[in-house]
């Protein structure tokens, strides 16, 4: 390969650090403002680093006090965990045998096409009539009624990388357990389902995190403490009424914690994933 | 009664015809070879028997016992793939012994089997590995262990041998042949490989877009092939094909005045007059001037290879190879005169492509 | 194993996705339609029929336009710095130096972070009186009195659209390296034995290799951008003076905000439809990029 000059080199360095500060100037005073005392993030001029670390509005949210802001931002941590787990557990129930269907019998392949391409219709053209049928089976405010909800954006997104995923297992290896004599459930059981597992758990991950991340649902299907999610709680935490600002910054730390580990950790699986999407489209 | 039949099978994927009736009749223990070019429908015709796919008409017997419709796994066929299918998340104990596990075989006497089979393949210090761990080779044993330990009616084997190396093929060939002697089970064997098919089948069957071109022993493909197809396709270097056109001496070679003497009663068979294809191995021919029919032309390549020396030159401008013993004195640019024995010589139909026997018999 | 019996099976497989995608997706599709034609509102009266009363009304109504406009604007201006931003990021983080791994492991957080935080985060940034980017604008000297970056109607577009970009150029840039790392290497190499330069290599052995996955990346993020609604209904609710309302809120706000949920029905399928049809052009542009590339 050719070599790089030092003014290239000189350059290179330099766009990587504007593009370092770039991704981590936010991120980093989401941080400070989260451990500044109310003090310092209302100074003029305004204090960037904190005299003293405060890392107290960290206990006040985890703590579970009656009627605290801690008690509200632990139940719909709560909430948002239940609500993206059941809907992460379903649509991956749901994506596995379908995305085998669909990978081994191509021939029904155009329903998932049919099923992926609703991805185009944005939520607010559903949003009225399950707003209505939630009502009247008495799922509002409810963690099922909104992880039922919360099926429309995950399980086709995790058929589709289910899908990709059992493409890449030979049909061979299936034939020839056939062959040996297996039955379906054996053959998916014993050879399959083991050899998908890794692709199982990037759909189940990256399921989980469009759950965490949804928004639109929870806001029009959720109204209290029983089923209100974090973002939900969030955006009301930031909608007004708190003054410390920091305590805001605080519960966006503690919501961004969990998909921002799991995207750092499982980085490559992610990528994979996203790109195994994108480029076979 | 013959072991395995495959009779009229034809297959369709939407209009396209893949297989237009393939008639085969196999004795019990036979080495069918089926040999052809890439998308011939070799691997269809295999997954049809190993029901894996449906054919769209036609039956297949096996010991007089029709398979359509029979699940893959009550058929007693066993199968090894070109890719080896191996289960990659078995051990490779597991994996030879699966088909017994999934039959329900008691544990002691599966372990029995897959020892035995491990033992005959060599493999035993590899059973508690997982086929990742194995070279190219070892997973080739371990897909055949098997298909072996099944103790089946019929094998199946589709290219087994295409992703190894040449001197493990060589080695793997002889192995399989091997095998064959000892157990002595019908196969059926895929193989685009002119080599193996020669050297394993006791029958080969040459296929092209969907029909069989000929179905014989080894012998009768090499020394007597039904079409210009198979006679350009079994051999290396390929047979000599020169436009030739009879005449009352004997085959005149189109663009030249060369004729290539034929005793009067071979001739008589020869349709006069019209172009014919005339076919010589490389090796029929021999480096002498005298014996034989004579047969002039311009040398223009040599090369030696150590065992052989490759002559290529042209008659009339057609082009033409041979295959001579390393010693034989040959000089690029001067004209050489060869010899052939009338056995050598194979004439085709130019327009319908079918042998044209010279003998009377 | 026929044919047929492979299929009936295959379709037994997907059954239960099926039942619960027509469920959760295709009956309240068909209710929202249904509803599209009535004055039906959101609690108590079922409405009755109207006929395509609520598609003229909305569309001659002056809110349509402008939220159109804005919507347009929004997704055309962000979808373009999220595109360039995110080849120019993959393009140098495909090259050689100190640090590379764990910018791209950084590349990672902006994407990963929730949505919600993410606007709330720079919610908190552009705060009036003690945001951060005033107090950095001031104290460097650019700005003398602390703004109102989200409550002026001038500022408020530009400030979501740098809210939103930050968030999603990784996403394109992590598609993008994929992409660039999927580039053979000898490839790259017989160009440099070629003699090509640096512009005619990227143009012409680079390129081709991008251009599929950038092209499914732009529709994925059009379609998202025409959809957007979270990062402005925490950041400005459509505010102010309607200034960064787009379609997804204007919805929002029939249906829910006023409660008619017939002539909210209609806005969401008008929505559907435009985005339908960028879909498909796209799609077909996708093919023909695809086709040429491969
Ligand atoms: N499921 C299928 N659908 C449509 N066409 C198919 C299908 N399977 C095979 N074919 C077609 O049938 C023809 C024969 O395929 P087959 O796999 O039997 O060839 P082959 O002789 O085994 O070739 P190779 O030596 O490359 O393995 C090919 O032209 C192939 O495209
Ligand atoms: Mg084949």
């Amino acid at each position: 390969m050719e070599r790089q000059s030092p003014l290239f080199r000189l350059f290179l360095h330099a766009a990587a650090l504007l593009l370092a500060a770039i991704i981590l100037t936010p991120l980093l005073w989401l941080f400070v403002m989260s451990i500044s005392p109310a003090a310092d993030l209302a100074a003029k001029p305004l204090r960037w680093w904190p005299a003293t670390m405060d890392f107290s509005r960290y206990a006040t949210l985890l703590s579970s006090v009656e009627n605290s802001a801690g008690a509200a931002f632990m139940a719909s941590l709560r909430n948002s965990l239940m609500v993206a787990g059941m809907a992460t557990v379903a649509a991956v129930a749901l994506a596995v045998p379908a995305g085998w269907a669909v990978s081994r019998t191509p021939s029904v392949g155009w329903s998932l096409s049919v099923v992926i391409a609703t991805y185009m219709l944005p939520p607010v053209a559903l949003a009225v009539p399950l707003y209505m049928a939630l009502a009247k089976f008495g799922l509002l405010n409810s963690v099922f009624g909104l992880a039922l909800v919360y099926l429309t954006i995950l399980a086709p997104f995790t058929t589709w990388l289910m899908k990709s995923g059992f493409d890449g297992i030979p049909r061979e290896i299936e034939q020839a357990a056939v062959i040996d004599g297996a039955s379906l459930w054996q053959t998916l059981r014993i050879i399959t389902l083991p050899l998908a597992m890794p692709v199982v758990a990037t759909s189940a991950l990256f399921a989980f995190l469009l759950g965490w991340d949804e928004f639109f649902y929870a806001l029009l299907f959720t109204s209290d403490q029983r089923a209100k999610t974090l973002t939900v709680a969030i955006a009301d935490l930031a909608g007004g009424r708190v003054s410390d600002y920091g305590l805001i910054a605080t519960a966006g730390v503690l919501a961004a914690l969990p998909p921002v580990l799991v995207g750092l950790v499982m980085q490559r699986a992610l990528i994979s994933g996203l790109t195994s999407g994108g480029v076979k489209g | 009664m013959s072991a395995l039949v495959v009779d009229t099978i034809r297959k369709s994927f939407g209009d396209v015809e893949t297989l237009k009736g393939i008639d085969i009749s196999l004795e019990s223990g036979e080495f069918l070879v089926l040999l052809g070019a890439s998308g011939c429908g070799k691997s269809t015709l295999l997954n049809i028997i190993a029901g894996l796919a449906e054919p769209t008409g036609g039956d297949i017997r096996l010991n007089g016992r029709s398979l359509i419709g029979v699940h893959p796994k009550d058929r007693d066929i066993a199968m090894v793939f070109q890719s080896y299918a191996l289960y990659p998340n078995l051990t490779v104990r597991r994996n030879i012994g699966f088909g017994l596990e999934m039959r329900k075989v008691p544990a002691a006497e599966r372990e029995k089997a897959v020892l035995e089979a491990a033992r005959l393949l060599q493999i035993e210090p590899l059973l508690d590995r997982r086929p990742s761990q194995l070279s190219g080779g070892q997973r080739q044993r371990v897909a055949i262990g098997r298909a072996l330990v099944r103790n089946p009616q019929l094998f199946l084997f589709d290219e087994p041998l295409s992703n190894l190396d040449a001197k493990l093929r060589m080695e793997m060939r002889t192995e399989l042949k091997r095998l064959h002697q000892m157990m002595k089970t019908t196969v059926v064997y895929v193989t685009h490989d002119q080599i193996e098919a020669m050297t394993l089948a006791t029958r080969i069957a040459v296929m092209r877009n969907g029909q069989i071109e000929q179905l014989g022993t080894p012998e009768e493909i090499y020394n007597r092939p039904a079409t210009l197809y198979v006679a350009t396709f079994v051999g290396a270097p390929p047979m000599n094909l020169l436009d030739v056109t009879a005449t009352a001496e004997g085959l005149l070679i189109a663009g030249s005045d060369r004729v290539i003497p034929l005793p009067p009663p071979l001739l008589a068979a020869v349709p006069h007059g019209k172009t014919l294809k005339l076919g010589i191995r490389p090796e029929c021919f021999r480096a002498e001037s005298s014996g034989g029919l004579p047969l002039t032309l311009r040398c223009e390549v040599v090369e030696l290879t150590g065992p052989e020396l490759i002559l290529s030159g042209n008659v009339g401008g057609q082009r033409l190879v041979a295959t001579l013993s390393p010693r034989t004195r040959a000089v690029a640019g001067s004209d050489v005169t060869l010899a052939l024995d009338t056995e050598a010589l194979h004439l085709f139909d130019a327009e319908t492509g079918k042998r044209i026997d010279l003998r009377a018999d | 194993m026929s044919g047929t019996w492979l299929t009936t099976r295959a379709w037994l497989l997907m059954l239960p996705l099926l039942i619960v995608m027509v469920a959760v997706i295709g009956w309240p599709l068909a209710d929202t339609v249904q509803l599209s034609f009535t004055d039906a509102k959101l609690v108590g009266t079922s409405g009755s029929y109207v006929g395509f009363d609520n598609y003229v009304r909305l569309v001659s109504g002056n809110a349509f336009g402008r939220t159109l406009f804005t919507t347009t604007f929004f997704a055309v201006v962000v979808v373009t710095v999220e595109m360039l931003f995110g080849v120019l990021a993959a393009l140098l983080l495909n090259q050689r130096f100190h640090g590379r791994t764990l910018l791209r492991a950084l590349l990672i957080l902006p994407w990963a972070l929730p949505t919600v935080v993410n606007a709330t985060l720079w919610r908190l940034i552009y705060n009036p009186e003690y945001g951060a980017l005033n107090a950095a604008l001031t104290q460097i000297g650019i700005l003398d009195n602390y703004r109102s970056w989200l409550g002026e109607p001038g500022t408020a577009l530009t400030a979501l659209i740098v809210a939103d970009c930050w968030k999603n150029f990784p996403l394109v840039a992590m598609i993008a390296l994929a992409a660039l790392q999927a580039v053979p290497r000898d490839v790259i190499a017989a160009s440099y034995v070629d003699g090509a330069s640096a512009f005619s290599r990227f143009r012409f052995v680079t390129l081709p290799y991008l251009a599929g996955p950038l092209m499914v990346a732009l529709v994925l993020r059009t379609i998202e951008a025409f959809k957007v609604f979270d990062i402005i209904w925490v950041m400005t609710r459509g505010g102010p003076a309607n200034s960064t309302r787009t379609m997804s809120i204007l919805v929002y706000q029939e249906a829910f905000s006023f409660q008619r949920a017939g002539s909210g029905a209609s806005l969401a399928l008008i929505v559907t439809l435009i985005i339908t049809v960028l879909a498909v052009a796209y799609g077909t542009v996708v093919k023909k990029v695809a086709g040429s590339a491969a």
